[in-house]
């Protein structure tokens, strides 16, 4: 049920996305960073929807206080002059892998009990 | 899950996707020579990237003030006959330095790289070169020409025309075919000079370079987006 919305909601993101004009350059490095941020909640809110202790506001507050902390990050490692951003990424990627195990495994557990009771 | 968690799904996954789509075009637009670079060569192009946005943004903001400025001036001096006359003298120094957008009769030039390159002849005959411009240029003033454009760089006092491999560098901007030459002054004048018998614009079609030349009564030349330099002169008593 859920995939669809998230499917209707990345279709009409990718046709509005489309014909928006490109940022400037300076800024698409932040853009980048909040991107996998953002990735990054979305396959926690799946996961946290098939675990059964999905939160809305967890979800919500997430997704925009990662992207911003991600971006915030990004800047002060700009100032720096130490790539901060890259430890964003790592850990943003660190844990989509987890939540796409997590996710992997609950379908597969599903699939095996399925065939256990029609065998 | 109540109905209005599946809504705020959507909404986050269409942000999310809007974000996506507007990098990617973004980093489209950026990286059109693809290939292997090294991270130096990146980070040194990033740096040119921003330095160039950054002038950009410094240039607008100088425009900004110019205008703002010209409207200040104007309106000081619309109640004031002396006033008047110097905002006059000001308007016209600035046409003949370049720095307003101008029209006129005149010329428009066009020239092309030879699309009939044969192997065993020398590439080097078939191409614009930035002396080729210059020449032109030079036949134009020589003409009486007012006011002479390339592909939208004005030509000033101070311009400089000069080869950066396989482009042209007109005020430090880079150019490349096909150069559209505008001219403003008597137009037959500059037609006839231009194309005379033994002229430079025959002996470049002579080479194989695509050259037309034609008459208009209406061209618009751009003003120079520079910056007039003056460090080091000064007026002599």
């Amino acid at each position: 049920m859920f995939i669809v919305t998230i499917i209707l909601g990345c279709l009409l993101g990718v046709a509005v996305g489309m014909n928006l004009p490109t940022i400037s350059y300076s800024y698409s490095g932040y853009l980048a960073i909040a991107i996998i941020a953002a990735l990054d909640s979305v396959f926690g809110g799946i996961n946290s929807i098939l675990q059964k202790h999905f939160d809305i506001k967890i979800f919500v507050s997430g997704f925009f206080g990662n992207a911003i902390l991600a971006m915030l990050l990004t800047y002060l490692g700009e100032r720096l002059n130490v790539d901060i951003y890259l430890a964003a990424v790592i850990v943003f990627v660190g844990r989509m892998f987890v939540n796409l195990s997590m996710i992997r495994r609950y379908y597969i557990e599903k699939w095996n009990n399925k065939n256990k009771i029609t065998k | 899950m109540k109905r209005n968690h599946y809504i705020i799904i959507g909404i986050i996954c269409f942000v999310m996707t809007v974000g996506i789509c507007v990098q990617v075009k973004t980093v489209d637009s950026l990286n059109t020579n693809s290939g292997v670079q090294s991270m130096a060569e990146n980070k040194l192009r990033d740096n040119v990237l921003k330095a160039k946005e950054k002038y950009e943004a410094s240039y607008e903001k100088l425009e900004k003030s110019m205008n703002e400025l010209e409207s200040l001036r104007k309106t000081a001096a619309a109640d004031n006959n002396e006033a008047t006359s110097i905002e006059e003298k000001i308007s016209e120094a600035n046409k003949l330095l370049g720095l307003t957008e101008i029209k006129g009769k005149g010329v428009v030039i066009e020239l092309d790289d030879s699309k009939l390159v044969k192997s065993n002849e020398d590439m080097n005959d078939f191409i614009v070169h930035d002396l080729d411009l210059l020449e032109v240029v030079n036949e134009l003033f020589n003409a009486g020409a007012e006011a002479v454009s390339i592909n939208g760089q004005r030509i000033i006092s101070t311009t400089a025309i000069n080869c950066s491999g396989n482009i042209v560098k007109v005020n430090d901007e880079k150019l490349g075919v096909p150069f559209e030459i505008k001219a403003i002054g008597y137009p037959d004048k500059l037609y006839g000079a231009l194309t005379r018998p033994g002229g430079y614009l025959e002996l470049m079609e002579d080479d194989g370079v695509s050259v037309s030349i034609s008459k208009s009564d209406d061209i618009s030349l751009p003003k120079y987006n520079g910056v007039y330099q003056n460090d080091y002169m000064q007026v002599a008593e």
